[in-house]
């Protein structure tokens, strides 16, 4: 059975809801960063389907890309997540306002 | 060599500008030293402009001059410099008499704090003086125009720690300014009209215009010409100008500055003779002009401003004459009255000096043994402003007078007349006051002795005050006529015949001449005026009627029709339109901006959800259109 293209949109679509609703609710940084990573993944999913539906690969690069992208950031976040840590325990995001001008 | 002396006019028009460059920009350095560079570099000017004399002299053409163009301001519109004979007279008096002025302000103000500005504003007046009357265009002489009105702004508002003159300078300036307009009235219409601004293109096609267009670029010419001639009822500048130090006084509002209207109008003499009417009017100011200014000198006890109505008087005459068609006879009564005003101006400055600063007549008296040379001057000085026989004065102003009746205005003639006899009233009613009778001096014997720079160009000066007025005796064989001969052919308007011949008119002349100063003689220099003086010149002083005190309500007029007017709408603006609409608008706006800034500053809370949120809600509103648009391409 093939599944039409349709279902992977809407499962796209579902999971980007998800990381918006995370990133939007939720105050540990560790979460958000998850969050963030669905949010990602769910746009890959719709470039690569598209790819298939439109028969080139031109939805595949940019699927690549992407993940190369998301690899960098979460390097750097998670870095600087440690970092964070490392100065308090349970970190709330709203309190992390050192650098407000 | 026409391009070498055309190359010169250039130098000889820049040099009083470099002059004033140096003055004003190391001024605080030179000091003293500014005096002698800036009239050195007048001095060279006026070499240059005689090397040109001499140089066009060996012309022979009837149409000789040349044209040096400077910058070609949009194609087709050069704006230049040209000489001829015209602008080579002005020339010379304006370098010549203005070097000896130089010469002799280096001893007037020796001493003072800022010699270097006064300096630099008098090669800048001559810079501006020489741009009027080198210019071969209407822009070029509008620029002039207004340069020389800056320039007698500064020099008279020069003590600038004295209210009077400060207020005396605005007055000059704003009076000049209204004639700046209806100059530059005139020049709109020429253009229009015309599509050049150049004399020659201007004046080859003028007498083809309509009569009513013609007499009215001439009335907006001659708004210029009163304001900067001090001609009735544009006159009430000149005798306040006297605030400025008497130097300024020599070269500004006595030989050069105040004659560019009679310059304007002789170099216009081809709009002038073509159109009657403005004939007419300019006649007519001229005249009211001359009697006024006499009247009035009659009543003053200040000896500058004596000398300026004395000044107003004779440019009244010169008006006159080159309003009527009598070009040579005004040019040549500009020519002498510089020579002999200039003089009579650095005289009294001497006394002025001598007397540390006092101007009343009414405190001088019997200085004829203490001041040799002062008197001397002054007295040929009056002798040719009266007009006797052998001095300079005689031999313009019985031409000006002959030249009315030559063009058939026997009213103007009959005022020339009577103005002569005034003249010689009010001039030797100073003479005796301030030389004979007795010493009413209140300083006694402390004297600011005179120096050498103040006297030699006082005793330079009596020599053209002689003999200048030579050059035009026998009318239009005279060389005066032969030399002016090129400018002024195209433009002469016919002759009348007349029932007095010269000799009859100056006969006349000398005898309204000889009661004025009998009359003069009898009221304040004979024996019986001279004993107890003081006490007969303060009764005199006192017993003057309000109306001649008051000038003839002139100034009063035009405080209570323009000034005061002017002031109550430039106060409802202050009070009301400025605050409520030119600042209302700006404060509108910036309350404005306060209130959507007060408003927004919620949203920058800083929390980065707050702000992904926001996007969001962007994100969706911008989906959420395009899809509702249903795939708009």
């Amino acid at each position: 059975m093939i599944v039409p293209p349709l279902y992977y949109i809407a499962l796209s679509a579902v999971l980007f809801f998800i990381g918006i609703a995370g990133v939007l609710t939720r105050r540990n940084p560790l979460i958000m960063l998850m969050a963030i990573e669905l949010m990602f993944n769910a746009a890959n999913l719709a470039l690569i389907t598209f790819s298939r539906v439109w028969l080139n690969n031109v939805g595949h690069i940019f699927a690549f890309l992407v993940v190369t992208v998301a690899a960098a950031e979460a390097a750097i976040a998670l870095a600087i997540v440690v970092v964070v840590f490392r100065q308090a325990p349970n970190v709330d995001v709203d309190q992390i306002a050192e650098l407000k001008g | 060599m026409n391009g070498y002396a055309a190359q010169a006019l250039d130098v000889i028009w820049l040099l009083p500008l470099l002059g004033a460059l140096i003055a004003w920009t190391f001024g605080p350095r030179l000091r003293a030293a500014a005096g002698g560079i800036c009239s050195a570099v007048v001095g060279l000017a006026f070499a240059g402009t005689l090397a040109e004399l001499v140089f066009v002299s060996r012309w022979t053409g009837m149409h000789w001059g040349f044209h040096q163009s400077l910058v070609t301001w949009v194609p087709g519109f050069t704006l230049g410099l040209q000489l001829d004979p015209l602008s080579l007279i002005w020339s010379l008096i304006i370098t010549g008499v203005g070097f000896l002025i130089h010469v002799y302000s280096i001893g007037y103000l020796a001493g003072d704090r800022s010699i270097a500005r006064f300096f630099a504003y008098m090669n800048f007046f001559v810079f501006a003086m020489l741009t009027l009357v080198l210019s071969d265009n209407f822009v070029g002489l509008l620029v002039g125009w207004g340069l020389v009105g800056l320039a007698s702004y500064f020099l008279i508002g020069y003590y600038i720690d004295r209210p009077s003159a400060v207020a005396a300078a605005r007055k000059a300036f704003v009076i000049n300014v209204f004639g700046d307009v209806g100059m530059m009235f005139a020049i709109v219409v020429v253009f229009a009209l015309f599509g050049s601004v150049s004399y020659t293109d201007v004046f080859a096609v003028a007498h083809d215009l309509p009569s009513p267009v013609l007499a009215l670029i001439c009335l907006g010419l001659f708004t210029a010409c009163a304001a900067k001639s001090a001609q009735v009822p544009l006159h009430t500048w000149l005798p306040d100008a006297m605030e400025g130090p008497t130097p300024v006084s020599a070269l500004i509002h006595a030989a050069t500055m105040v004659t560019a209207g009679v310059y304007l109008i002789a170099r216009c003499a081809p709009l002038w003779s073509s159109s009657p009417e403005a004939q007419e009017l300019v006649g007519v100011v001229g005249a009211i002009t001359a009697l006024c200014g006499a009247l009035l000198g009659i009543v003053q006890w200040d000896i500058k401003r004596i000398l300026a109505y004395s000044t107003m008087s004779q440019i009244g005459y010169m008006i006159m004459a080159v309003g009527v068609g009598a070009y040579d006879a005004g040019v040549l009564h500009f020519f002498t009255h510089a020579f002999f005003k200039a003089l009579l101006f650095l005289a009294a400055g001497l006394i002025i000096h001598e007397l540390a600063n006092e101007q009343d007549i009414r405190k001088m008296g019997g200085l004829r043994k203490r001041m040799p040379l002062a008197f001397w001057a002054i007295t040929s000085g009056v002798l040719a402003i009266c007009g006797i026989p052998l001095f300079s004065g005689f031999y313009s102003k019985d031409a000006v007078i002959y030249g009315m009746l030559l063009h058939g205005h026997p009213i103007l003639f009959a005022i020339g007349v009577l103005t002569a006899g005034l003249t010689a009233f009010y001039m030797f009613r100073m003479w005796f006051i301030v030389f004979f009778g007795s010493d009413r001096t209140e300083h006694g014997e402390e004297t600011h002795a005179s120096s050498w720079t103040m006297r030699i160009p006082v005793a330079l000066l009596i020599g053209p005050t002689v003999v200048a007025g030579y050059l035009g005796i026998a009318g239009s064989a005279s060389p005066w006529s032969r030399f002016l001969a090129p400018v002024f052919d195209g433009a002469r308007p016919f002759e009348v015949s007349t029932p007095l011949n010269e000799t009859a008119v100056s006969s006349l002349v000398l005898i309204f001449v000889a009661c004025g100063i009998l009359a003069a003689y009898l009221r304040y220099g004979s024996a019986r005026a001279t004993s107890r003086d003081t006490l007969r010149l303060m009764r005199e002083a006192e017993g003057i009627p309000l109306f001649f005190r008051r000038a003839f309500y002139v100034d009063d007029f035009i405080r209570v029709l323009i000034v005061r007017p002017a002031q109550i709408f430039g106060a409802f603006l202050s009070r009301f339109i400025d605050p409520r609409f030119i600042d209302g608008l700006v404060h509108d706006v910036a309350w404005f901006a306060g209130v959507l800034g007060f408003e927004v500053r919620a949203m920058q809370n800083g929390q980065v959800r707050g702000y992904a949120f926001t996007l969001a809600v962007g994100v969706v509103a911008f989906i959420a259109y395009f899809t509702s648009l249903g795939g708009v391409r």
